[in-house]
């Protein structure tokens, strides 16, 4: 069953990244793409490109050469639509509010440039798994990616976990499918980067494709699920008949 | 090896993370309707004396070097107290302005959002506070800018009462103790 080319291998490469193409329509449907831009984007293009490098798998005339060029370009293409999904994230949740935007807009440019320089070190220091280098190489461009990636997706949750900020239910929903998505990637790529093993790389394959399924319907649950509606009453603020701040108040209506 | 077990590790440890905020905060979301009450009032005429640098110029002519400094740090620990809890309670104020602008009315989704604004410029200054808070501890000739911080909670205070007024205007609101 855990086999290359098995019929689960054909449906964890193949229905995925149909399901993203279905998303990017439903988004495009409901008039999201504008306020999602980047991600539907995404949606079209990972979609895409991995249904191509699918095809330039199966087909026999197709070279090796030419299948891991199509993964390199598409990889660099990906890796940029991701990082402007994550700013698209962090503008929207971020980005209405000044008192805040200054200070992500220089924690994030700090933190990206960290987190590039992690990575640079990390690949520096990543043992060569394979003789071919159009081969380790996108293991390691993926591992790059995925540092900066799961960093800074890391950093966006505890960022706005410590300002009690949330995201609305689509962003979180795209936020959390990446961070798993990236996590997991990063994890079995440090691996397979480090590892020769034909076995274990087919076992990782298997589990970053499954992983990336599931990211796939969590974009669509929360995509289509709409969220609980709570009974809410006006949210009350504690009484306190002090009249020197109702007339702090009135000062604060006056023009 | 060593690098591949790291990298394993930090990426499971992000996804516990990621995942951990995200459960805690659907929770939250489901039990946001006892937050106003979770409010500590503070005591601004009290936190005005403590961060007032008269009062601190008149310690350090009324005492000697090493009295002052041990008076300072106490002082300084109180302030720390204060902005602690002024910074808790900003974060409170953001999760209900969060909750007010949820609903239709545009009058009280402006003031929600002003109260949101403000109360995350408190929470940003209260983190600057107790950052500087900790250096003055460690060197005490260093001015303490704790003024930020109380402007800040003054400004949200009356954020506050606008919107607590505007969603139920028969209550009189206030979020700080007054002597």
């Amino acid at each position: 069953m855990l086999q290359a080319h098995s019929i689960l291998w054909h449906y964890l490469w193949v229905a995925p990244n149909v399901f993203l193409l279905v998303l990017a329509m439903v988004l495009w449907q409901r008039g999201l793409h504008r306020q999602y831009l980047a991600f539907f984007l995404f949606a079209i293009w990972g979609g895409l490109a991995q249904l191509t490098l699918y095809a330039a798998d199966v087909i026999p005339s197709v070279s090796p050469d030419t299948f891991w060029h199509v993964l390199w370009s598409g990889l660099l293409i990906e890796a940029v639509l991701k990082f402007a999904v994550i700013g698209e994230l962090f503008s929207g949740i971020f980005g209405p509010y000044p008192s805040l935007a200054k200070l992500g807009k220089i924690l994030i440019r700090g933190v990206g440039v960290s987190l590039v320089l992690a990575a640079a070190l990390a690949a520096a220091f990543s043992p060569v798994s394979n003789s071919h280098r159009l081969i380790w190489g996108p293991h390691l461009l993926e591992q790059t990616i995925y540092i900066i990636e799961s960093g800074l997706l890391l950093f966006f949750f505890l960022f706005s976990a410590y300002f009690r900020l949330r995201a609305d239910r689509i962003a979180l929903g795209i936020c959390l499918g990446l961070a798993i998505s990236s996590c997991t990637h990063l994890a079995t790529w440090a691996v397979a980067a480090n590892n020769s093993s034909r076995a274990v790389s087919v076992r990782l394959d298997f589990l970053n494709m499954a992983t990336y399924h599931a990211c796939v319907l969590i974009w669509f649950y929360y995509l289509l699920v709409p969220q609980k509606v709570a009974n809410k009453s006006a949210v009350p603020i504690p009484e306190h008949n002090l009249e020197i701040w109702n007339r702090e108040l009135e000062r604060f209506l006056q023009p | 090896m060593t690098l591949a077990i790291a990298l394993v590790v930090l990426a499971a440890l992000s996804l516990i993370f990621i995942l951990r905020i995200t459960v805690s905060r659907s929770l939250q979301v489901s039990g946001e309707s006892g937050l106003a009450e979770k409010i500590q009032p503070i005591d601004v005429e009290a936190f005005r004396n403590l961060v007032d640098p008269a009062e601190d110029d008149y310690l350090r002519r009324r005492l000697s070097p090493r009295q002052f400094r041990r008076v300072r740090r106490e002082r300084l620990r109180a302030i720390g107290a204060y902005v602690h809890v002024a910074g808790q309670n900003a974060a409170l104020l953001v999760r209900i302005g969060t909750s007010a602008l949820e609903g239709g009315d545009p009058l009280i989704a402006e003031a929600a959002n002003r109260l949101v604004n403000d109360a995350l410029l408190l929470r940003r200054n209260a983190t600057y506070a107790i950052l500087r808070i900790y250096v003055t501890r460690a060197l005490p000739a260093l001015d303490l800018p704790a003024s930020a911080v109380l402007n800040s909670y003054e400004r949200i205070t009356a954020s506050a009462m606008l919107l607590g007024r505007l969603q139920n205007p028969a209550v009189p609101v206030r979020i700080a103790a007054l002597h």
